[in-house]
């Protein structure tokens, strides 16, 4: 630690500068991360707010929520510990009037089931075709009290509350009652739509155990996550970016404290020959390297942390503060790993060569 | 018992084409209190043999006793420790380290080393080498004369009893060069150590109580002393 500090005090501009780059590296890493997981989000962070552990849906629905059609008769048959009833149609609503257009998904529910939100504006919805938005249609300019054009068919829906963190598959979702998904999917006549539903969301950590009928099929929540049309796929990809990126940057970092080891040579061939062991110099330069990175990357974690707040709504980025910690430490641990390449290095130097001529 | 003993060392550098005798087989001694010069002209091998006398490097061939124990048994581990204890080598400005503060320089000592020198002994030091004023400068703000007594400093720091000297005043004015040969005598006699030189100036020789060339890798003694140096002169 002694000559680790001594030499970041007494060349302060170059150490600055190789802490940016570090800043620069960890800051990129994190932002980009932030930003995968926020478009990864955008097709679940509906389903995360359930906190549900499994979904029953019709067998013949592939486990896709708004192909899956079931009766209420068998719902109830259904013995999980806490469970609740959705129906749903993805659908176009334009704001009455206006040419605002948004693609939506109509999540019908029982207000005193689980299901139902927290409302972060407005009110819960009370009668049929009221519903309760989630907060990214106010960017679009929504607002409480519009009502909302459907395709497809003559009903109309009212905003009267909003929520946060509710889109499902990216679309936003707009929570009302179960009989205004169905006047919808049916039309206002027919009566034997007034059965139906999509699926039951199960919250029941035992759920392997449960028996369903065999037109039905039980999924874990992750799995029915993993079938969203699109999720998998772009997950695999946005992942495989960040680990890529992760590799690289860890690389470089690496190279680049090798190459600052070897500047350094001729001075520790001085210090070998006066008999100061490889072990001391081996341990200062680990100790720099794991100054420099924790600097690096604390400043990097407070820039993404201001960029998430600053960057607009639309941004889908979604920082998750315990999961950039550890990205921060791993980034640290690298670091660190990295200034390993240097140990050879020191090893080999030939005192001799230091002193020699 | 000698401070340094060398016993039929001898340095092969290369094989076959471009094998390189630079130290023929060599006898050698150096008691206590005893200021030794080695001259001779570039790449006749003084550097080969003050780094095989302080355990730097290996001889091909025999063996180098410091204060009795055989250094060229031993692993490249242990023989650092023996240079950290018992040897202190002077260079030339090179052996500062440039990010550490003259008084940084002898606690980095400190850390590696038991039994360096306490406060007083070390104020004593560093007045007698005039250099008590420049703690906390940086080698690159010192100029060369107190880079070299800074050097000097740090190698007596640790209370070697071999000191090695490669060159110690090539980078010196001659008033300069006599003041630090006078501070090597002097510390030399005082506190019992042994210590070699190698230098080009043959001026210098007059501060030794030994004088050896050496030609092609063979080392020879040429006289004691004055009478070196007045030998020397006549030559010239
Ligand atoms: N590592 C090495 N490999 C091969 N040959 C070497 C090596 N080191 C030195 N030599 C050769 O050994 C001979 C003696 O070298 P040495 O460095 O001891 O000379 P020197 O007397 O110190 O010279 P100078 O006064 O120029 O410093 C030279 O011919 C040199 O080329
Ligand atoms: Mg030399």
């Amino acid at each position: 630690m002694f000559l680790a500090w001594n030499e970041l005090k007494s060349a302060k501009l170059r150490f600055l500068l190789i802490i940016g780059v570090l800043t620069l590296m960890s800051y990129l890493v994190f932002l980009l991360s932030g930003l995968a997981n926020g478009l990864a989000e955008l097709n679940r962070e509906a389903v995360d707010q359930w906190g549900a552990d499994a979904i029953v849906l019709s067998d013949e629905s592939n486990i896709n929520l708004p192909q899956s059609s079931m009766t209420i008769q068998s719902a109830q048959n259904i013995s999980a510990k806490d469970k609740a009833q959705i129906a749903q149609i993805l659908l176009v609503a334009r704001k009455s009037g206006t040419k605002i257009k948004e693609s939506v998904a109509v999540t019908g529910i029982q207000k005193d089931q689980f299901l139902m939100p927290k409302i972060s504006e407005g009110r819960a919805f009370t009668t049929d075709n009221e519903v309760v938005a989630d907060d990214s249609l106010k960017a679009d300019g929504l607002k409480i009290g519009d009502h909302l054009n459907i395709s497809s068919s003559d009903q109309k829906l009212i905003i009267v509350g909003f929520t946060k963190n509710a889109k499902f598959n990216a679309a936003p979702v707009l929570y009302t009652t179960q009989s205004t998904v169905q006047k919808i999917k049916y039309g206002k006549a027919n009566a034997s739509g007034k059965g139906l539903i999509n699926g039951v969301v199960l919250r029941d950590p035992h759920f392997a155990h449960l028996k369903v009928d065999p037109k039905l099929k039980l999924t874990p929540i992750e799995t029915f996550i993993e079938n969203m049309p699109g999720y998998t796929p772009q997950k695999i990809s946005l992942d495989f970016m960040i680990y890529f990126l992760f590799v690289i940057v860890s690389v470089t970092i690496g190279i680049f404290l090798y190459v600052l080891t070897i500047q350094k040579v001729s001075i520790f061939g001085v210090m070998k020959a006066q008999g100061i062991s490889s072990g001391f110099l081996i341990r200062s330069v680990i100790a720099q390297t794991f100054l420099l990175a924790l600097f690096g990357v604390f400043i990097g974690l407070v820039l993404t942390t201001i960029t998430g707040v600053c960057l607009p709504a639309a941004v889908p980025i979604q920082l998750n503060i315990p999961a950039l910690f550890v990205y921060g430490i791993i980034f640290i641990l690298v670091a660190t790993l990295g200034s390993l390449f240097s140990v050879q290095t020191i090893v080999k130097i030939d005192p001799v060569k230091a002193i020699g001529g | 018992m000698s401070i340094l003993q060398i016993q039929n060392a001898s340095k092969i550098y290369g094989s076959g084409h471009t094998e390189v005798n630079a130290l023929k087989p060599t006898h050698f001694s150096a008691e206590k209190g005893e200021l030794i010069a080695v001259i001779g002209p570039s790449g006749s091998g003084k550097s080969t043999f003050l780094t095989i006398a302080g355990g730097l490097q290996r001889p091909t061939e025999g063996s180098v006793l410091i204060n009795g124990q055989d250094v060229t048994k031993l692993s490249e581990k242990k023989r650092s420790r023996i240079r950290l204890s018992e040897v202190g080598f002077i260079l030339q400005a090179s052996n500062l380290i440039p990010y550490l503060t003259v008084e940084n320089q002898f606690r980095l000592l400190d850390k590696v080393k038991k039994g360096t020198m306490n406060p007083n002994e070390k104020e004593k030091l560093l007045k007698q080498l005039g250099i008590d004023d420049l703690v906390k400068k940086y080698p690159a703000d010192l100029s060369g004369g107190e880079k070299q007594r800074v050097a000097i400093a740090k190698a007596l720091y640790t209370k070697p009893s071999l000191l090695l000297a490669d060159e110690p005043t090539a980078s010196l004015d001659s008033d300069r060069a006599f003041e630090v040969m006078s501070i090597l005598s002097l510390e030399v006699k005082e506190k019992n150590k042994a210590a070699i030189m190698v230098t080009h100036d043959h001026r210098l020789t007059k501060y030794c109580d030994k004088v050896f060339t050496i030609v092609d890798g063979q080392l020879s003694q040429i006289a004691h002393g004055d009478r070196a140096d007045a030998q020397l002169n006549a030559s010239d």
